[in-house]
């Protein structure tokens, strides 16, 4: 039984540490950190995106929207967009 | 031969940028080098006194930029070590009154005048940032083994590379006991989080407080440790590549050891 206690005590440093879950928020927050994109980026992004797919396809570009998404550790750049129709292959200006 | 200008940043305040750029541009003088430390915090200058040189202080960088005096008007010889000099920051001024471009060409002169030149960048990183890394060749990045500082020093080495910069790591008042117990980030912790090469490991050390009390350099104080890891920084800039990092180990000691272990002492 003392031997337990002792066992015990020995422990006590290593393994409850608190830097454990500063390494934990360290990780979440610097993950936070760089999904972060700033309001002239995805301004500039959604102006690009537009011209891109208009040089293909006639779009509503009123109904264009362009999002990211955040998951747990991921984010996703989700582009939603009504066709009204393709562009045929002469009209293509490349 | 041109000089290096290296900055010294952290993002974050009140990590050690400032002592650290004293002490390795001490060390690197100390080393034969022909070296200056820049205090960039315009309007909040701290560099003089941490080098207890404040009282020498008649022109300061933005006179220098302006061209109110000469270079080597406004930098202060140190009397105590050969071949070291402090341009301090104006203490009236605001950051605005220098402009990156300013900064480009003061650094084209700087470069010629020393071997090496240490910024001691203001924390944040807004134009006084700017100013800083305008005209750099290198940069340091000083962090604590602390949330707060790890997640600024992130944002700040991601700035560095965006201009070019590949900076290095100074992982800053380390306390190796704490480190053991489980209570302190390690640095292979800080490493795993940040993608960035290390240049040091300093460990906490009452001697810088007292070097600061005093003004007088903590590379002169006896046994400082910190003194130490900031000596061996500056041999690996003066060219001692393979010089390895050494990592702080806890005090040995069998009643401290004892101590901690029943919750007497932390």
């Amino acid at each position: 039984m003392i031997n337990g206690i002792f066992r015990k005590l020995m422990k006590s440093g290593g393994k409850s540490g608190s830097k454990n879950v500063a390494k934990q928020r360290l990780k979440f927050a610097l993950i936070y950190d760089r999904l972060e994109v700033s309001d002239d980026t995805l301004n500039n992004l959604n102006r690009d995106v537009i011209e891109v797919i208009s040089r293909y396809f006639e779009i509503d570009k009123e109904a264009f929207k362009l999002d990211i998404q955040r998951y747990d550790d991921v984010s996703a750049l989700v582009v939603n967009t009504p066709i009204i129709a393709t562009k045929h292959k002469n009209k293509l200006n490349l | 031969m041109e000089g290096r200008i290296i900055v010294i940043t952290s993002g974050k305040g009140g990590v050690g940028k400032t002592t650290a750029t004293a002490s390795i541009g001490t060390a690197l003088a100390m080393e034969g080098r022909r070296v200056a430390v820049v205090d960039m915090d315009i309007g909040l200058r701290n560099l003089d006194v941490m080098m207890g040189l404040e009282n020498r202080i008649v022109f300061n960088i933005v006179d220098a930029v302006h061209g109110r005096c000469q270079l080597r008007q406004a930098a202060i010889r140190d009397r105590r070590i050969k071949n070291l000099f402090l341009i301090p920051a104006s203490q009236s001024d605001n950051k605005n009154v220098l402009t990156p471009e300013d900064m480009i060409r003061f650094c084209k002169k700087l470069r010629s005048a020393f071997d090496f030149v240490l910024m001691d960048c203001p924390a944040g990183i807004e134009q006084g940032f700017e100013n800083t890394v305008a005209g750099a060749d290198d940069a340091i990045v000083i962090c604590t083994p602390e949330v707060a500082s790890v997640r600024d020093a992130d944002r700040v080495i991601g700035l560095l590379y965006a201009r070019s910069i590949t900076p290095r790591l100074v992982i800053n008042r380390i306390i190796p006991d704490m480190v053991e117990n489980g209570d302190m980030l390690s640095h292979d912790d800080v490493l795993d989080v940040l993608s960035i090469d290390l240049i040091g490991l300093v460990q906490m050390d009452d001697r810088v407080i007292v070097a600061t009390n005093t003004g007088t350099p903590l590379i002169l104080q006896k046994d400082s440790a910190a003194g130490e890891a900031f000596q061996r920084i500056a041999k690996r800039l003066n060219g001692q590549y393979d010089l390895p990092i050494i990592v702080p180990i806890p005090s040995k000691s069998i009643w401290k050891t004892i101590g901690t272990r029943f919750g007497i002492r932390k």
